[in-house]
């Protein structure tokens, strides 16, 4: 059946409202690609993954063969009225490893994706401090996402390192 | 950091739909495209949210000295609410009331609609914006947040050269530019200034027409690149429209008596030490038509600008405090009166010189409790009285 040129016009906002509506769904959740993709670059190509779950949390264990890279776990908080999907990576002697921001979705303060603030974090354990001017420098016209993300990955840290300390994570 | 980016946008769902080819489309295929969306909405329910924020400020100035009583202000109560209709497509507004309720015959009073836009964003580097929007001028205008800026009153400057809060209803597109450039972007096609409205004190701030039920005469082009690294913010910002506004006397033409405004400004955090800067120009070409049709003392040009530093006098004491305490100086200087036409000399109380020094406390970073002394000079010998005042801010 063909549809004649009258009904194409209807058929036009249709799919385009059916596209918005698709590509809409979803959200608060890193893509899988994405996240291996965060995950290759943070632990390199050869990295694996699998998940854990310990409490109400699901770590993400990194190797390589039979040697273990880390781990790294999902999170979010919100900016000012968007939630902000990151993760931490830390190695296996609870060093941060990297932080990555898989989905931003607010029209401002994206910034905090940038590999200059989030490289910061780098080095830092769950001993250290880790808040907006010691050592992390803000960003003007960034400042909820600065706080927001500064303090989620505090927190994630925070959980990584118990669990892992505790055994949790075998 | 987004070099993967379209793994975020396509959905699997979405690459199904994608890959039909429209013209070649069968009916049956449409009814499976539009079960699709029947299906979708639960999915995309999980991410709607309404977001309530706000910010406020209450001040108490004092320019008659100790001898006689300042005045006290609740100078604007501000509610921010946001609704996320997906993960890509959101409403934002800002509702404010200033100096806390209008009444009929009563000078002061405004309840304004300080923002009301939607938001569709494709990606990190677009995001369509239509509605009343702020134009991206300078550091003040968009972000404006009582925590955010050193002084009780923001800087004259951002009332006689730049008209904050400004806003005008349009259309535009904003993001930032992949990879780790640092850059952002906004252009905004938005209602005009009225030229009858500009002031010889005031600048073109009595033209602003804020989208209320406004003639759409004008339409006029503005836009900021920016570039940043944590610490440091570099900002240029532009304005380019007509003014005339269907005026018989000025022109009909859309760009008829237009207003070209440049902007630069700096933000630069080191330590303990802070510093910002900004300057701006703005040239009316056909001021002298301006003046002959309303007699408003506009001038060719409007220059200005402000350096501000500050310094936490908390890092030394408690390092690891998330609280900051702020001494700051500022000093502006502009002249809203700069070239007049005709080569009249302008009026020099309008070439303003003005220092504030003091204090910002914040207890939390979205907290202010400030305090600060103003010394307003100009080029003439009339002095205008030093204000004293006080202020608490917040925004969340």
């Amino acid at each position: 059946m063909r549809i004649n040129q009258g009904r194409r016009i209807l058929v036009a906002p249709l799919f385009l409202l059916a596209l918005v509506a698709a590509r809409s769904a979803g959200a608060q959740k890193a893509p899988p690609a994405r996240l291996a993709a965060s995950i290759h670059r943070i632990f390199g190509s050869g990295a694996s993954f699998d998940s854990v779950a310990v409490d109400s949390l699901h770590v993400l264990r990194v190797t390589q063969g039979d040697s273990l890279l880390g781990f790294a776990e999902v999170s979010n908080v919100k900016g000012k009225d968007q939630p902000i999907t990151f993760l931490v990576a830390i190695d296996p002697s609870d060093h941060l490893k990297d932080v990555d921001v898989l989905v931003y979705r607010e029209p401002y303060g994206g910034q905090v994706a940038y590999e200059q603030w989030r490289r910061q974090f780098r080095g830092l354990t769950a001993a250290d401090s880790v808040r907006v001017g010691h050592p992390i420098r803000s960003i003007s016209g960034a400042t909820i996402s600065v706080h927001a993300v500064t303090s989620g990955v505090r927190r994630v840290l925070a959980q990584l390192t118990d669990r892992h300390r505790r055994g949790l994570l075998q | 950091m987004f070099e993967n980016y379209s793994q975020l946008i396509f959905h699997p769902v979405t690459r199904k739909v994608g890959s039909m080819s429209l013209p070649t489309k069968s009916v049956a295929g449409l009814l499976i495209l539009f079960a699709s969306t029947l299906t979708l909405p639960a999915a995309a329910q999980d991410t709607q949210s309404t977001t309530i924020g706000g910010y406020g400020e209450i001040h108490y100035t004092n320019a008659t000295g100790p001898d006689s009583p300042g005045e006290v202000n609740v100078a604007r109560f501000v509610v921010y609410l946001a609704h996320s209709f997906s993960d890509r497509l959101a409403m934002r507004s800002e509702l404010e009331v200033e100096d806390t309720k209008v009444e009929g015959g009563e000078p002061g009073g405004e309840i304004g609609l300080e923002q009301l836009y939607l938001d569709y964003r494709f990606s990190p580097a677009v995001t369509l914006r239509g509605g009343l929007l702020l134009p991206p001028i300078g550091i003040i205008n968009e972000t404006h947040e009582p925590p955010t800026f050193n002084g009780v009153n923001r800087p004259a400057y951002d009332h006689d050269v730049i008209p904050t809060t400004w806003r005008d209803i349009g259309v535009g597109v904003l993001g930032t530019i992949p990879g780790n450039s640092g850059l952002n972007y906004r252009v905004y096609l938005v209602n005009g200034l009225k030229a009858s409205g500009f002031s010889a004190d005031e600048g073109i701030r009595g033209g602003r027409q804020e989208g209320k039920e406004a003639s759409f005469a004008n339409p006029s082009l503005t836009g900021r690149l920016e570039w940043v690294r944590p610490g440091l913010t570099l900002g240029g910002s532009f304005w380019y429209g007509g003014s005339a506004a269907q005026d018989p006397a000025l022109g009909t033409g859309a760009f008829d008596n237009a207003v070209t405004l440049l902007s630069a400004d700096a933000r630069y955090e080191t330590g303990p030490f802070a510093f910002r800067g900004e300057v701006a120009t703005i040239g009316i070409a056909d001021a002298d038509q301006i003046d002959a049709a309303y007699g408003n003392g506009v001038a060719h040009r409007i220059t200005g600008g402000y350096l501000e530093a500050s310094a936490n006098l908390l890092a030394g004491l408690a390092p690891n405090s998330s609280q900051k305490l702020l001494a700051f100086a500022r000093h502006e200087r502009f002249n809203t009166q700069g070239d007049l036409p005709g080569g009249a000399t302008g009026d020099p109380v309008l070439s303003r010189r003005i220092t504030t020094v003091g204090l910002t406390y914040l207890p939390t970073f979205n907290v202010a409790i400030k305090g600060d002394y103003t010394f307003n000079r100009n080029r003439s010998d009339t002095a205008q009285p030093d204000v004293f005042a006080l202020g608490l801010g917040y925004a969340f």
